[in-house]
Parts: C-alpha cells; sequence; structure tokens
C-alpha cells in the first residue's frame, strides 16, 4: 500500500513535468505560427477623389480583407467589404447593370450593399468614408 | 475499467500492440552490463527529431531566395514570436548533434562494437555520419550571409583541385562558376528534402541492422555469452538473463536525453552567439569578401589540413583515406578482442587521433 502511493505520487510528479515541459515546449511554437493580430493591412486609407469616377468602383484592401468603393451615378461615396456574405468570395463590379455580382453562386448586391437576389443571406457590411476636399478617406 | 485501458483493450484485440511490447520493451533483453554509452543513440533520434520540426518550423517565415533569404531569416530574428528561439534551436542543435554524433562514433570504437558481426552497423553509421555533415553544410548556407556565402564558396572550391574532374565538379555542384543564387537553388532542395529524407531512412537501416544482429555486451566486466559469433550461419546475439529495455534502459535512455536537452538549451539561453560570428550579421556580397572566414567547428581540422600541404590535391587524398580507412576499418581489424586496454595499440591509435584532431581543430582556429 505505502509502495503503492510512492509509485502514484512519483506518476503524478512526472506527468506534471512532462505536461510543463509540453507546455514550455509548445507555447512559442504556438506564438510562432499564430497570425500577428492587428498588425495586417491598413486600417485608414485615403484615396484621391479625382480618382473615382461616376458609376464606377475600385477595389483596395483594407484591414487585411478585401473592400470596394463605389461611386453611385448620384456622385455618393459608398465603401463596401468585397466579401460576399454567402461563402466568401469576392464580388464583382457589374458597370452596365451598376450592381454587384458574386461570381461562385450567383448573389447579388445592390451598391449600398443589400441583397437583390440569389443565396447571400445578409448585406454586404458598410466601412465608413468621409469625403473632405479632394481627398477620400476610408476607415 | 477506465476509459483508457478500454481503449487500449480494443486497440489491442484488434492489432496486438500488447505483444509487440511484451517483445520489443519488457521482452528486450539487454546485456546486464550495458553502459550509459549505448544510449547516444537514443539521444541522437531526439537530436536529429528536433532539427526536424525546428526545420520545418523555419520553412514558415524562410524565404528561398537570394534577394531575400537574409531578410527573412532576420524577420525571424526580429519580429516572429519567439522566431529566435526557433532558429538558436535549429542552428545550435546541428552543433550539439554532431558533438552527440562523434561521441556514438568514438563509443562503439573504443567498445570495439564495430567488430564482426557488427560491420554493416558501423558502415550504415558512417554513412549516416557523411549524410550529417552534408546537411550541415548545405543547411549553412540558407541564411545567404558573409559568412554562409563565403564559408561556402570556400568548402566548394576545395573540390577543384581535384585532377580533371574538379573544376567541372565544382561549376555543377554550385550550378555556375561562382556560388550565387542557383547555389541556393540546389543547397537548399538538399537540405530540406534530400538530405533529410535519405537520413531517415539510413537511421532505420541502422536500426534494423542492430535489431538483426542483437546488441552487443560491452567488452568491460562478466561475459553473457560463451560461445561467440562464427561466420557460419545467421545468429541473433541474445543476452538471456539481461536487463529489460522497459522500464531499465528506457531510464537510462531519458537521462542522458535529459542530460544533451540541458546542454542544448543551455547553450540556447546563455550562449547564443555560438553558431555564429560577426559576418553572419552582414549580407552576402559576392564582391567582397570578409578576412578570416572558417568553418564551423566539426570542419576545422578538415581545414587546416587543406591548408598545411603544400598542394590541394595532396591534402584531399590524405583526408580521403583517413575516411576511407575508418569507414573500412571493421574490415581492416579483424581480431575478436574489443576490450580497449587489451588492444594498446589501437587504443594509442584512436587517442593519437583524438589529439591530432584536436591539434588540427585548434591551429585551423588560430591561424
Ligand atoms: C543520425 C545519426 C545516428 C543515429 C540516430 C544513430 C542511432 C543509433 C541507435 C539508436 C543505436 C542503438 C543504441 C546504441 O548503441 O547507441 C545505434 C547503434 C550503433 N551505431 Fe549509430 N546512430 C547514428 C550514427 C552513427 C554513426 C555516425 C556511427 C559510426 C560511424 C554509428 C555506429 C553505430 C554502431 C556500430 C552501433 C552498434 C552498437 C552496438 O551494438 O553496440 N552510428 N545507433
Ligand atoms: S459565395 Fe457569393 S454567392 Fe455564394
Amino acid at each position: 500500500m505505502d509502495s503503492d502511493g510512492r509509485r502514484k505520487f512519483l506518476g503524478v510528479c512526472l506527468a506534471g513535468t512532462a505536461a510543463a515541459a509540453a507546455v514550455a515546449a509548445g507555447y512559442p511554437v504556438f506564438r510562432f505560427l499564430a497570425p500577428r493580430s492587428g498588425a495586417t493591412g491598413l486600417q485608414k486609407l485615403v484615396i484621391s477623389a479625382s480618382d473615382l469616377q461616376e458609376g464606377e468602383a475600385k477595389f483596395f484592401e483594407y484591414g487585411g480583407s478585401s473592400a470596394v468603393l463605389v461611386k453611385t451615378k448620384g456622385g455618393e461615396m459608398i465603401a463596401l467589404s468585397a466579401i460576399c456574405t454567402h461563402l466568401g468570395c469576392i464580388v464583382q463590379w457589374v458597370k452596365e447593370q451598376q450592381h454587384f455580382l458574386c461570381p461562385c453562386h450567383g448573389g447579388q448586391f445592390a451598391t449600398d450593399g443589400t441583397v437583390l437576389g440569389g443565396p447571400p443571406p445578409r448585406p454586404l457590411a458598410k466601412i465608413p468614408v468621409t469625403v473632405s476636399g479632394g481627398n477620400i478617406t476610408i476607415g | 475499467m477506465s476509459l483508457f485501458k478500454r481503449l487500449y483493450r480494443w486497440v489491442d484485440l484488434r492489432v496486438g500492440i500488447g505483444e509487440i511490447a511484451d517483445k520489443e520493451l519488457t521482452g528486450y533483453l539487454l546485456p546486464r552490463n550495458i553502459n550509459a554509452w549505448y544510449s547516444l543513440g537514443s539521444v541522437l533520434m531526439v537530436a536529429f527529431a528536433i532539427q526536424v520540426v525546428t526545420g520545418m518550423l523555419l520553412l514558415v517565415y524562410y524565404v528561398p531566395d537570394a534577394e531575400k533569404a537574409f531578410k527573412s531569416v532576420n524577420f525571424i530574428m526580429n519580429e516572429v514570436p519567439f522566431g529566435w528561439l526557433i532558429r538558436l534551436c535549429h542552428a545550435v542543435g546541428s552543433n550539439t548533434m554532431i558533438a552527440a554524433l562523434i561521441l556514438h562514433m568514438l563509443s562503439t570504437l573504443v567498445m570495439g562494437s564495430y567488430k564482426s558481426p557488427r560491420e554493416l552497423n558501423w558502415l550504415s553509421g558512417f554513412l549516416l555520419f557523411s549524410l550529417v555533415q552534408g546537411i550541415s553544410l548545405t543547411g549553412y548556407l540558407a541564411p545567404w550571409s558573409q559568412l554562409s556565402f563565403w564559408a561556402t564558396t570556400v568548402a566548394t572550391n576545395s573540390v577543384s583541385a581535384l585532377p580533371v574532374a574538379g573544376p567541372g565538379m565544382v561549376e555543377f555542384l554550385r550550378g555556375g562558376k561562382l556560388v550565387g543564387p542557383a547555389t541556393l537553388g540546389r543547397f537548399f532542395a538538399l537540405h530540406v528534402a534530400f538530405l533529410p529524407l535519405v537520413i531517415g531512412v539510413v537511421i532505420v537501416v541502422h536500426i534494423f541492422l542492430l535489431k538483426r544482429t542483437g546488441i552487443s555486451a560491452p567488452p568491460f566486466g562478466r561475459s553473457d555469452t560463451k560461445t561467440p559469433w562464427q561466420a557460419e550461419r545467421y545468429r541473433y546475439q541474445s543476452h538471456p538473463g539481461g536487463i529489460p529495455f522497459f522500464p531499465n534502459y528506457m531510464l537510462e535512455d531519458t537521462t542522458s536525453i535529459c542530460i544533451y536537452l540541458a546542454i542544448f538549451l543551455g547553450v540556447v539561453f546563455f550562449w547564443p552567439s555560438m553558431p555564429f560570428t560577426p559576418d553572419a550579421f552582414v549580407p552576402a556580397d559576392p564582391f567582397k569578401t570578409p578576412a578570416h572566414i572558417k568553418p564551423e567547428w566539426y570542419f576545422l581540422a578538415n581545414y587546416q589540413t587543406l591548408k598545411i600541404f603544400p598542394n590541394e590535391l595532396l591534402g584531399l587524398t590524405v583526408q580521403g583515406a583517413a575516411m576511407t580507412f575508418l569507414a573500412l576499418l571493421p574490415f581492416a581489424d579483424r581480431s575478436p578482442e574489443r576490450h580497449p586496454l587489451k588492444r594498446p595499440l589501437f587504443l594509442s591509435l584512436v587517442a593519437g587521433g583524438i589529439l591530432l584532431w584536436i591539434a588540427l581543430s585548434v591551429w585551423g582556429h588560430l591561424s
């Protein structure tokens, strides 16, 4: 009984040491592989207003992801996430019809991001835009 | 019954792992007078595994392109969390592994375990030694620093002393007249794909041979075999009444592995500059040879030998002859006696060889 208790105690010590060693080796490896949060991509972007004509769209990288800026026929500036809310493809701008089409399963979105048709369940996420002077500031 | 036990039983009923454990662990008997030197093989397997794992991790951020390699290594060292740790483990590990490899060779040398019937064990081990030197040499170029670039230039250049084919071989080795981006491409492929695979296969062969022949009993103290092996028919050398591998010898293996890890991590944390010289922190410049380019410590003796002979070909020939002699030693040294003190000539040669190697290395380091 006594020897059994000792055996168990030593076993627990050994398992504890092994677990500590595994954590000590595993933590650096996890941090090494983990994506570097926050550091990815621009959080603020300034575009010159003259770069964009009415009825056109411009795709760019924003916060490590894809986004699009549209200037509507009425001259309004709208910035949206370009990630389709269905399964994550990148939407395309169809100039003739003045809407977004997702090439994957035919989802359609209006210039303000609302769903016009197809499988997407939610509108495209909006990104704040401010226009001052000749510059458009996104984010 | 605990869940774990039930799971074990479920697998065991189908695969019979208990039977393997009985045969290979508790039923695998080793000579009673086995000593700690026999655990170096396990240490080497751990050391090799560490190189494989840290190497795979480095591949996540390393870019094998002459324009980007140095930058990517700097990025690993300075930006990636714990990148310095992974890189240092890989760089220091190559050194400590070679040190363990040399000790392993010396122990089998002194205890005479290379002798018949273990010639193939020695040969496969010698092959491993050469391959490990090769993987160190090719990996050294990867950071594309001044040190990498010029050490590789010097190392590959020595081949050009070979008659007739020499210059052509150097060009083939480098993928061009001089060390350059093409060299990085082929060395990188050798270092991360070809050599690790070949080393892995040769390790399997090495251990297969060991399992088929049976482990040798140390030549010290009691002898557990009355009838020595004779070249008549195959016979597994068993050790009836010996100690089981598990748990007895596994404890010895674990102890040695812990000592190895302590030394290895000691260097990583307290002597991180060990694998580097100042030239390792300057990007490669093909137009500027730095002064005092030296290879790593385990190549210093070879380097010095090349320098002391008036003629490079002679230096290469002497080294080639020494290596060939060492590789074929079991076929030259055929007496069955294995106790080092009963082989005074051999022991003096080994001691002399080690002293010569150390002297040449120190000389190479200082010159
Ligand atoms: C990656 C490198 C190597 C690994 C992983 C390795 C692994 C092993 C292992 C696990 C053993 C059995 C236990 C022991 O005696 O240590 C062994 C035995 C042996 N090794 Fe190696 N080895 C390596 C390199 C070498 C080299 C370079 C040589 C010599 C040129 C060598 C010569 C031998 C011999 C002769 C034995 C048989 C020992 C006996 O039966 O008494 N090995 N090796
Ligand atoms: S991913 Fe866009 S419609 Fe399916």
